[in-house]
């Protein structure tokens, strides 16, 4: 009788766990729907005009930088030396070109941002097809 | 004498001149609160170190009060103080690399800073810091010098192979190590301008449009007005951006001198 009683028991807690698991695994089906549907939309550029701005300000800011620094260094030499003003003409040379290569490497990096946000969106989309 | 040139700049503005439009830069005016000497340098207490001090006090308040309690479960407050503890946290650990989370606190305090400064400048009546180049400057300074210092530190002499590209013919190599040395040196420059330009174009802006709407009248006004709603909240991007920004390329920057790679 006791044993009968212990197994019908066991049976109720079985059934129970089998139900809180069918139960927990509704309500994961259910928590992923929700997040799913409140997921931001891989949308086509998380940044908008303002950052697009920036964007173009720094690289604008980096070309300028590049001449202002040789330009001083050669200002600054020549006025050291006496060689005015042959050195600040050089070094503005020299400024300009490194101001362009801020420029390219600055554009690089920021491709390759852009590129690594873009990638993002279609590495997740890849378990659906 | 200066304060003579101060008071005529005040008086120049006080009126609206003659009876046009307020000067828009006016907002970027110093004032000293307390006038102090040291040294025979002019150290006074200035509305720039007030929002300053204003600044710091905010951003300490913030993070002691908001992690208090240090729930498991975080309160509202107690979130943010750990986003942007991980925000930047994150930062650092995807642009320098574990070994440059030593350098974790820095970055923060200076991303805390910047941002809180730009954020008070949203305040009308308030002064905008960063909107002056010496303050910008200096800042950028002090991370140029550290950046160097570290990279000397890390490297030794070693760190002078950072100005030498790989792979260049012996004849290029004096012209384009003199262009590199340039556009390390141009860092400072860059990083603070970026900061100082975008805040007092930004500022400049909103105070001329300011200007329209009350030159326009109650017919008129309301075009550059709906036009100033939106720069403000455009205003407020920038403001976080910048902040974002320098935080950003002081990363990138130490990530040079600890690992010399090259960009």
């Amino acid at each position: 009788m006791a044993g009968a009683e212990k197994q019908s028991g066991r049976e109720q807690n079985g059934r129970d766990a089998g139900t809180i698991r069918q139960r927990l695994d509704s309500l994961g089906e259910q928590l992923a729907e929700a997040k799913s549907r409140h997921a931001p939309a891989p949308g086509p550029e998380p940044q908008g005009q303002g950052a697009a701005l920036g964007q173009a300000l720094r690289l604008g800011i980096e070309l300028v930088a590049g001449v202002a620094v040789g330009g001083f260094i050669g200002w600054w030499l020549d006025r050291f030396l006496g060689t005015a003003p042959f050195l600040m003409v050089v070094f503005l040379g020299l400024g300009a070109a490194a101001g362009i290569m801020n420029v390219v490497r600055t554009a690089k990096r920021m491709q390759a941002d852009a590129q690594s946000v873009k990638d993002l969106p279609s590495v997740l989309d890849d378990d659906d097809d | 004498m200066i304060d003579a040139a101060y008071a005529a700049e005040g008086a120049g503005h006080g009126g609206g001149a003659a009876g046009g439009l307020p000067n828009p830069m006016h907002q970027f005016e110093i004032k000293r609160l307390i006038p102090f000497e040291l040294f025979g340098f002019d150290a006074s207490f200035t509305n720039s170190a007030l929002f300053m001090l204003i600044a710091a006090t905010l951003i300490t308040l913030f993070t002691v009060y908001a992690m208090h309690s240090r729930a498991l479960v975080p309160s509202r407050l107690q979130s943010v103080a750990e986003l942007s503890y991980q925000f930047i946290a994150n930062m650092v650990r995807d642009n320098v690399g574990t070994d440059g989370m030593k350098y974790f606190p820095f970055v923060f305090t200076l991303f805390m800073f910047v941002l809180t400064l730009n954020m008070l400048g949203m305040v009308p009546y308030s002064f905008t810091v960063t909107s002056h180049i010496i303050v910008t400057f200096a800042l950028a300074a002090f991370i140029f010098l550290g950046v160097t210092l570290i990279g000397f530190w890390k490297h030794g002499a070693k760190f002078l192979k950072f100005f030498v590209p790989e792979g260049v013919p012996i004849v290029m190599l004096p012209l384009l190590v003199v262009i590199e040395v340039i556009s390390y040196l141009t860092r400072p420059l860059s990083l603070s301008v970026r900061l100082f330009a975008n805040m007092m174009a930004g500022h400049t802006m909103l105070k001329v449009f300011g200007a329209f709407v009350v030159a326009l009248g109650f017919l008129g006004g309301w075009a550059p007005l709906a036009f100033m709603v939106a720069f403000t909240g455009l205003e407020i991007l920038v403001a976080f951006l910048q902040a974002y920004v320098f935080a950003i390329l002081t990363c990138i920057y130490l990530n040079d001198a600890l690992h010399m790679h090259h960009h």
